[in-house]
């Protein structure tokens, strides 16, 4: 498509080159008519013809979405993602702004959003689809090739669409299996001092409300689950690097990261507790 | 010409002549002093409204050099996201409404009628009106950055990001000062129609008439149909803003989907009403570059017409990512793929004019193959996103961002400039420099070029539109640093463009007249032009009369065809049949006035004090705008003549006053209503949406309104319908008794209407807060009841009129067009009725 | 143009009268096809909310835009066929831009022609939708 349309455009340009500079005399008035109905009439609806057929031609494909299993919901929320994996037993593991998949399956992806719309695309795996609240939609991707790849939210949905990232990671079905698994598990008690009043720190400064660490008292729900943060690839859907440091300077200072976030900074809490929440947060892989 | 050339050139002529200038002078002059703002000349207006729109261009170019810096390395902190956003959001608002579909309002204004060899346009003072409408609108909308309350939802507001997730009155800002510019918008559409249909001279048939007109009628009639759409989403916008009617609100059953519909059933078609004017520009250059006529009118007028009307199907294809039915993209699909033949036969009757003449090289038509070259490119990657799978990835990415640049800034911007160029002399007699105008083009050329070519690639690498930073080491670093410098130096080649246009050029000498030797009547201006703009009215022969027609200019200016002169001091202008340009009617134009200036304030008043939600201060104003349009209209329009009739010149003697389909007040009002009409089907379509997607929209036959009190609602509006009508023959025939009892009578009905319409839903206890449903019968009952108040203001006027002997049984303008506006009031009525009453108990 | 021009008598002789070209009939062709359009779309949009769900298939409604599409390009060929026989009124060719009205009146059939070769093309286009997409997904 792309080389079709330089041709044509070098096409047109050099006509019209011809006409103005390198032969700017009167030409035959018969020519110029012959000169609007081929090159204006037949030979346009001809390309548009074909072009149409095989735009239309692709549109079912891509819309197939009957004979899927493997379903990943994905919610987009100011300015993150809520991802959940539905499992046979009928229960979900809910995890947020990381996406696996299988390679070589196709994957329905069931997309939706409780504030604005915001839209979802792995540009180097699919097209992308809007989320909009009151509305389930849904897209169909099939990965295949290993690797990471960068996901974003594609419309403009309020001061941080910027920052509204996310990384998806193709993975071989059996390592997808065994991550999968280990995602559903509870939450791993921490073990070092450090983390440990990190734990107290999390639970003593409220973050619970919004947060949940499953197998903790933390279940709230109105931020990402964090059960297995640790193990992510990015802090605050993609803004930042998941290392402590990063931690520490999400958790200060949320808002100058992430402008207009909900999450309240924490930046009023001493250096040692920072560091200690950061410590427990990236023990919980 | 024939008649007239054979006279004697005697001296006594010239005397004559002298003597008919010095009384055509005196009316068309421009007021001196602090009252020069209170003109209506095409001619001033045109420049004024040309110029303003051009600052708003230069604003709106300004944050979008703020922008590329922002961008121009990866994280950068130049701009927070806050003020970021504010700047996409009004670079793309003002770039669209103040500036591409304005422009080619004031060019129109400016130029229209020296193309049609008229005086001035038909309704001069409307003109005014709009005008100063977008200057308040305008500032109003653009000064909300320095408080830093500008809107920031991009170009399209979507809710229901900036209904219930936007803080502040950023969205108020957008919603109330564009719809304020819209109205204008739609007075300079209803301008332009009559004008083009009504003003041309005589003997130019309808297969005579310049190019540039066909486009404008294309273009103006498109305004009707898709402004409408979207004054209706920004009154659903404004009401869920406002008092909470939950439209959009998914929650309270409401689809955030409906807004998508409406604005790109206007965004859409706007897109053409940009690009076609600015091609009409180029149908003008491009003849007078070949020294030919140009080669293919016919598939120029099938390419105006076609595009028209196919822009509306294909609004979707801003939506192929909503999850729509695959059979709903295709159609989109298909059409998108339809429009760009039209686009095509426009492109190649050029270049075969081109070919078929021998062309002549300037500036202008540099500009013109600039054009070309980044329109084809913008054109072709239209081709390509209107390939749903293929939309799929580029939708809302870099890449949109440069096809759409490609399509206006190629399709739109590069045609202005080579209309300036071309049609400068018009406005103050010189020419602008050919060097200066040769560094412009090739700065803004490939400055132009390297900031946009670029982005389709980080688009395609990933890059979603409106992000205010994004991470290194994606590949996007260096292209956007390339778009940042190709920006600035675009940049640069606008400034010596704009320098040339205000350098003073005082010591320079006048341009010759008619300096590229084009062949249509715009080019019979002296240098510099006089204000009455044509010394007298031609009788067209040829589409390209100055070519074509021997001796035209020396006989128009000795005064050899009509309306040469101004016996009674007063504005004229010619008005000639649609089809075949014959004289019909020698129209009175009115003159200077601050009425304009005042009812535009006071609409100002209206549309602004709703954003910081004083609404008595509006209500004040609206009342005081209707006062002053009131007293304009009293003052200004309709006026009884002195004599029944005058001598035109040439032998032909014609009325001076009309009514009825005759009148060009009754066109400009049957236009208006046309573009009413389309507003309130937006509404009707809303309700109807909303029924399609939700099945729980309608609470079952009980929750409604009920059948009754719109029925009795029905009834006596029709009552007042037939009484109107019986009134408009009553007083055709004289019948004073009647003609004021079947007014009171028709008013009192009005008022019974009304009550009985506002009773269904106001009895049955529908809460418009509540739920969808509720919401959009009240909008549709509020909408008709506007209308019936606005009736009722229609009758007591023509009550006025005649009890002040403004109005007589043969001079009856007024009674004719309100007699007009009420078949439209009874549609209107008569679908609301049976929509909220009648439709819940079919379906 | 000029030498052509003066060919011809000022004078019109056996003019067409000016409502035999109406201006509306230019607008014929491409009104049926947004007339077209528009029931396609709507039939659809209906046919897969209220009666086939979002994964049923298109089935009669496919027939009814079938349907719509044969009526739409009777009468845009009954509309380009009236073009026609105004525009080959008398003889003459275009650009048919002599100050007469039979040239107006060949003028305004010639457009309508134009204009209803594109609105018949566009009304294909529309349908072949239809061809390739069997269900509301």
């Amino acid at each position: 498509m792309t080389v079709g349309s330089l041709l044509i455009w070098a096409l047109v340009i050099g006509l019209a080159l011809y006409v103005t500079r390198a032969h700017p005399e009167a030409h035959g008035v018969r020519s110029a008519r012959w000169l609007i109905i081929g090159g204006g009439v037949v030979f346009p609806t001809t390309v548009l013809t074909a072009l149409l057929i095989y735009g239309l031609m692709l549109i079912p494909e891509l819309r197939a979405t009957g004979d899927i299993d493997r379903r990943i919901e994905v919610a987009g929320e100011q300015w993150w993602w809520r991802v959940r994996y539905p499992q046979e037993n009928g229960e979900a593991v809910e995890l947020a702004n990381e996406i696996r998949l299988p390679l070589g399956e196709r994957i329905l992806f069931r997309l939706s959003s409780p504030d604005v719309i915001h839209s979802f695309w792995i540009p180097s795996l699919a097209g992308k689809v809007d989320m909009i609240p009151g509305r389930i939609t849904e897209l169909v991707v099939e990965p295949t090739r290993t690797g990471t790849f960068r996901g974003a939210c594609a419309e403009y949905c309020g001061a941080s669409h910027a920052l509204m990232n996310f990384q998806v990671v193709v993975m071989e079905p059996d390592a997808y299996r065994d991550w999968l698994a280990h995602q559903a598990t509870l939450a791993r008690a921490p073990t070092a001092e450090q983390a440990r009043r990190g734990q107290q720190a999390f639970l003593a400064n409220g973050c619970g409300a919004c947060h949940t660490v499953r197998g903790t008292p933390a279940d709230g729900r109105l931020g990402p689950d964090l059960t297995h943060v640790g193990s992510r690839l990015g802090l605050g859907a993609d803004a930042l690097p998941n290392d402590r440091e990063a931690l520490i300077r999400w958790i200060g200072h949320t808002g100058e990261v992430k402008p207009d976030v909900r999450m309240p900074a924490f930046g009023m809490l001493p250096v040692d507790e920072l560091a200690a929440l950061a410590a427990y947060l990236s023990e919980l892989e | 010409m024939t008649d007239s050339a054979t006279e004697p050139f005697d001296p006594d002529d010239r005397e004559r002549q002298k003597a008919q200038e010095q009384r055509l002078r005196k009316p068309w002059e421009v007021p001196r002093g602090w009252r020069y703002w209170s003109a209506v000349n095409n001619s001033d207006v045109g420049l004024w409204y040309t110029t303003v729109a051009f600052v708003f261009f230069l604003f709106a170019g300004v944050l979008a050099l703020l922008m590329r810096t922002q961008l121009a390395v990866p994280e950068n902190d130049f701009l927070s996201a806050d003020t970021y956003n504010q700047a996409f959001t009004l670079h793309g608002s003002v770039m669209m409404f103040l500036f591409g579909v304005p422009i080619f309002e004031a060019f129109s204004i400016l130029i229209l009628p020296q193309l049609l060899g008229a005086r001035d346009l038909p309704f001069p003072r409307l003109s005014a009106y709009g005008f100063w409408c977008f200057v308040i609108g305008g500032i109003f909308v653009c000064g909300s950055i320095f408080f830093g309350a500008a809107p920031q939802g991009g170009w399209f507001m979507y809710p229901p990001l900036t209904t219930s997730y936007s803080e502040g009155i950023g969205p108020d800002v957008w919603l109330l000062g564009l719809s304020f510019i819209e109205i204008a918008s739609l007075a300079a559409a209803v301008e332009l129609i009559v004008g083009v249909l009504k003003t041309r001279p005589p003997g130019m048939r309808i297969n005579l008439i310049p190019l540039y007109a066909w486009y404008i009628l294309v273009v103006a009639v498109m305004i009707l149909f898709a402004f409408p759409p979207l004054i209706a989403g920004d009154l659903l916008f404004e009401m869920e803003r406002a008092f909470d009617w939950p439209f959009f609100d998914h929650t309270r059953g409401g689809d955030p989907l409906l807004w998508q519909h409406l604005f790109w059933i206007f965004g859409h078609p706007e897109v053409y009403i940009i690009f076609l004017p600015a091609i009409a520009l180029v149908a003008m250059i491009v003849p007078t570059a070949a020294q030919r006529p140009i080669v293919g009118y016919g598939w120029i007028v099938l390419a105006a017409v076609g595009t028209g009307f196919i822009s509306f199907g294909l609004w979707v294809h801003h939506m192929f990512t909503t999850g729509m039915p695959g059979i709903s993209l295709a159609f989109f699909s298909a059409a998108s793929e339809a429009v760009a033949i039209p686009t095509g036969v426009q492109i190649f009757c050029f270049l075969a004019t081109a070919l078929a003449g021998r062309f002549v090289k300037s500036v202008p038509t540099l500009f013109v193959s600039g054009a070309l070259a980044i329109f084809v490119l913008g054109g072709l990657t239209g081709v390509m996103v209107a390939v749903a799978p293929f939309d799929f990835q580029a939708h809302d990415t870099y890449f949109v961002v440069a096809h759409l640049h490609y399509v206006l800034i190629g399709g739109m911007l590069f045609p202005v400039a080579a209309g300036i160029y071309y049609f400068y002399p018009l406005t103050n007699g010189k020419q602008m420099s050919e060097r200066s105008g040769k560094w412009a083009f090739w700065l803004m050329f490939v400055g132009f070029n390297v900031a946009f070519l670029p982005m389709h690639f980080t688009g395609l690498l990933g890059m979603p539109r409106r992000v205010y930073t994004y991470p290194a080491g994606m590949g996007l670093d260096l292209l956007n640093l390339v778009s940042t410098v190709g920006a600035f130096v675009f940049a640069a080649g606008v400034l010596i463009l704009l320098f040339e246009v205000v350098r003073p050029k005082k010591n320079e000498p006048y341009s010759p007249r008619n300096p590229w030797s084009a062949g249509t009547l715009e080019w019979l201006a002296k240098m510099p032009d006089e204000s009455w703009g044509v010394r007298s009215i031609p009788l067209i022969k040829s589409r390209y009369p100055l070519w074509d027609q021997p001796n035209l200019m020396a006989d128009v200016d000795a005064g050899r065809f009509y309306l040469p002169d101004a016996e009674e001091g007063q504005r004229e202008t010619l008005i000639t049949s649609t089809i075949d340009g014959r004289p019909m009617q020698c129209l009175r134009v009115p003159g200077p006035t601050f009425q304009t200036l005042w009812a535009a304030i006071f609409t100002g008043g209206a549309f602004i004090f709703p954003v910081y939600h004083l609404y008595l201060p509006a209500l004040v104003c609206a009342v005081l705008a209707g006062f002053a349009i009131l007293g304009w209209l009293w003052t200004g329009t309709a006026m009884i003549p002195e004599k029944p009739q005058k001598d035109v010149g040439l032998g032909l003697t014609l009325p001076l006053y009309a009514s009825g389909p005759k009148s060009v007040g009754w066109w400009a009002m049957f236009i208006t209503m046309i573009g009413d009409m389309s507003a309130f089907a937006s509404l009707v379509f809303g309700y109807f949406f909303f029924w399609t997607v939700h099945d729980d929209f309608l609470p079952g036959p009980a929750a409604g309104p009920g059948l009754l009190w719109p029925a009795i609602a029905a009834g006596l509006g029709l009552g007042a319908w037939a009484l109107t009508l019986l009134a408009r023959h009553c007083n055709r025939r004289d019948q004073v008794l009647g003609f004021y009892l079947s007014l009171a009578l028709a008013a009192l009905l009005t008022v019974a209407c009304s009550v009985a319409l506002f009773a269904g839903p106001h009895l049955s206890g529908l809460d418009p807060t509540t739920h969808v449903y509720p919401a959009t019968v009240w909008v549709l009952v509020l909408w008709t009841l506007l209308h019936l108040g606005a009736a009722l203001i229609m009758l007591l006027y023509c009550v006025a009129r005649r009890a002040a002997g403004r109005m007589t049984a043969e001079y009856d303008i007024d009674m004719q067009n309100v007699g007009l506006y009420w078949h439209f009031m009874a549609i209107t009525l008569v679908v609301t009725v049976a929509v909220i009453g009648g439709f819940p108990r079919v379906a | 143009m000029n030498e052509r021009n003066d060919d011809l008598p000022d004078e019109e002789l056996e003019a067409p009268p000016a409502r035999w070209g109406s201006l509306w009939l230019l607008t014929f062709g491409p009104g049926i096809w947004a007339i077209h359009f528009l029931l396609c779309y709507v039939t659809a949009a209906v046919w897969c909310a209220k009666v086939a769900g979002r994964t049923g298939l298109l089935g009669d409604a496919s027939l009814l835009v079938g349907l719509y599409t044969l009526v739409a390009l009777v009468g845009i060929g009954l509309t380009g066929w009236r073009g026609y026989r105004q525009h080959r009124f008398g003889h003459a060719d275009p650009p048919h831009d002599f100050d007469t009205a039979e040239d107006r009146y060949r003028f305004l059939g010639y457009s309508t022609l134009l204009l209803s070769g594109l609105s018949f093309v566009a009304t294909l286009f529309v349908a072949l939708s239809v061809v390739f997409i069997e269900t509301c997904e």
